[in-house]
């Protein structure tokens, strides 16, 4: 028993050792890497099982489409199994709307997915939002990131 | 060197000028400023600001200046005490002024106008400034001009603060700029390191209110000019945007969103609590207050569609005034009062004007993608931005009879203009 316990120190020193030689640096970053797999892992699985991170909109206006209610269906099942996560909706307006209709009716499509994933029972603690007016030019949408 | 070049300009502006000759303009001479020093600075000053104020009078239709020329040289004592005779077959007004270096490096600078015929002084007018802010005396020099002659307030004095634009269209990376209106005296208010909208100018010119980025949600900032400084208007996560100073530069009008709702308030531009002024459903926004303060424009969808209301300034008896087809977005209210100019959506973007009963409706600009007036102090003109097809943005101006809009000359591509009031 006290055998083994030495051997995994030593085993555990020789890693460390081994790491400083330069055909081996890859292992250096090696505590880091399981918060970042975690957070890179959960986003791949989040895009996975909801289908997308995105929702659409028509022009000037913040009715969620039936597409749009079976994408925040999936995103709300999600973050209920992931109550970990906190995510950021992000709305976004045109190029055709004017600068300050533009902040606002990208916080009206970030409002009505938020409700809307509330409505479906997520927490309200889970979910930020955010509008980016038109300062990142696109279709008219809102972005479901996760945050942490 | 500028002296000599003198003759070729003379031939420009004759040439440049003829087309106004049939309008009727009182013709004011502008001999070259004199000067008391024996070399130094004061002599190329005094040179460039004669030519900057007989630049500044050109672009009025009401006076025509002659000069400068170098033949109309005038000692520094003749400066109140002008010889008239020798202007009397030219001129109708006159303008003599002189540029004297202070021991301390700044510049005194007069000016005095005069009514030819009668042989009488119509005004004086005097400063001291930095060396390097001889243009702001000779821009005053010509609003003594334009008042004496016209009984108007000059307009030549004003500042254009605006969004400054670099970088990819994905990543851009947006300043506060500010500049004369004649394109001199550039800077930027902000470094870059967040995103920036909406620069307004103070009525005094001494603060610029604007909508950042920075933090968690973007939120209206009141910054000094004089320091740069910047604090939050409303304490607070929720959005704010949309600002407006009043007329007497104490409150700040602007919008505030709760949920999918965003309403008009206003809160004193120092900072304290905000008092809301809509309660409709909907997108309130874009509040601009009447030269009076007594009144506010505001853009509401309250009735489906973005259309222009009026209402009293504390929030009282809000109505409808555009019913046109399309959008109407962005008013802004004109510093005469009679006019509020507009973004109108609908087959692309224009900018019109209307009075504020809701009469005389006029698109002024074709489009397709304008936005964001903002009125000359005049009230005769206004400045907005224009993006072409390959989604490079600008500042242009229009007068509100129409025509050609012209560009206004910024170091980058440019968006969300603001024209000041005449500065103090």
């Amino acid at each position: 028993m006290r055998r083994a316990v030495l051997l995994i120190v030593l085993a555990l020193f020789a890693g460390s050792a081994s790491a400083q030689l330069p055909g081996l640096r890859k292992r250096q970053p090696m505590p880091q890497i399981p918060i970042i797999v975690g957070i890179d892992a959960l986003r791949a699985d989040f895009l996975a099982r909801s289908g997308s991170d995105l929702v659409y909109f028509a022009g000037d206006s913040a009715v969620l489409s039936p597409q749009a209610r079976q994408t925040l269906g999936a995103q709300a099942q999600w973050l209920l199994q992931h109550p970990e996560v906190v995510v950021r909706i992000e709305g976004h307006a045109d190029l055709s709307d004017t600068r300050d209709h533009a902040l606002a009716i990208g916080a009206r499509r970030a409002e009505e997915v938020r409700s809307f994933l509330v409505l479906m029972g997520v927490p309200a603690a889970q979910l930020s939002t955010l509008s980016w007016g038109k300062e990142r030019p696109g279709p008219p949408r809102t972005q479901t990131i996760l945050v942490r | 060197m500028i002296l000599k070049l003198a003759p070729l300009f003379l031939i420009g502006l004759t040439l440049s000028t003829a087309g106004f000759a049939d309008e009727p303009s009182t013709v004011i001479g502008i001999p070259p400023l004199a000067t008391p020093d024996q070399g130094g600075d004061a002599a190329a000053v005094a040179w460039q600001a004669s030519q900057l104020i007989a630049s500044d009078l050109r672009a009025t239709s009401e006076l025509f200046p002659v000069g400068p020329d170098q033949k109309d040289f005038y000692s520094y004592p003749e400066v109140t005490a002008p010889t008239f005779s020798r202007w009397k077959s030219r001129a109708k007004a006159l303008l003599t002024g002189f540029v004297r270096s202070r021991t301390d490096g700044r510049l005194t600078v007069g000016c005095y106008v005069y009514d030819v015929e009668k042989g009488r002084e119509l005004g004086r007018t005097g400063f001291v400034v930095p060396a390097g802010e001889w243009r702001r005396a000779a821009h005053k020099c010509s609003g003594l001009a334009y008042q004496s002659i016209t009984g108007a307030p000059g307009m030549f004095d004003t500042r254009i603060a605006y969004v400054a634009e670099t970088g990819s269209r994905e990543k851009r990376i947006k300043r506060i700029a500010l500049m004369d209106s004649d394109g001199f005296n550039h800077s930027y208010l902000t470094a870059g390191e967040s995103i920036v909208l909406t620069p307004r100018i103070s009525p005094k010119g001494d603060r610029v209110a604007f909508v950042s980025f920075a933090g968690t949600t973007p939120h209206v900032m009141v910054a000094s000019i004089a320091s740069g400084q910047p604090r939050a208007l409303v304490q607070g996560d929720a959005m704010s945007f949309a600002p407006r100073f009043s007329p007497d530069g104490r409150q700040i009008a602007f919008a505030m969103m709760s949920g999918s709702n965003s309403d008009i308030y206003v809160a004193d531009a120092n900072g304290g609590p905000a008092r809301r002024l809509t309660t409709a459903p909907g997108i309130d926004t874009s509040p601009s207050f009447s030269p009076d303060g007594s009144q506010i424009v505001f853009e509401s969808d309250r009735s489906g569609t973005p259309q222009l209301y009026v209402m009293n300034a504390d929030g009282s008896v809000q109505r409808r005034i555009t019913f046109g087809g399309g959008y109407y977005e962005s008013p802004v209210w004109s510093p005469t009062g009679e006019l509020i100019a507009f973004t109108r959506r609908g087959g692309g973007r224009q900018i019109g004007v209307i009075k504020p009963g809701g009469s005389e409706e006029h698109v002024l600009t074709s489009g397709p993608s304008d936005e964001g007036p903002s009125w000359a102090p005049s009230g005769k003109a206004l400045v907005f931005q224009r993006t072409d097809a390959a989604g490079r943005s600008g500042l242009y101006r229009v007068g509100t009879s129409g025509g050609e809009p012209q560009k206004v000359t910024t170091p980058q591509d440019a968006s969300d203009p603001d024209w000041s009031g005449v500065l103090d």
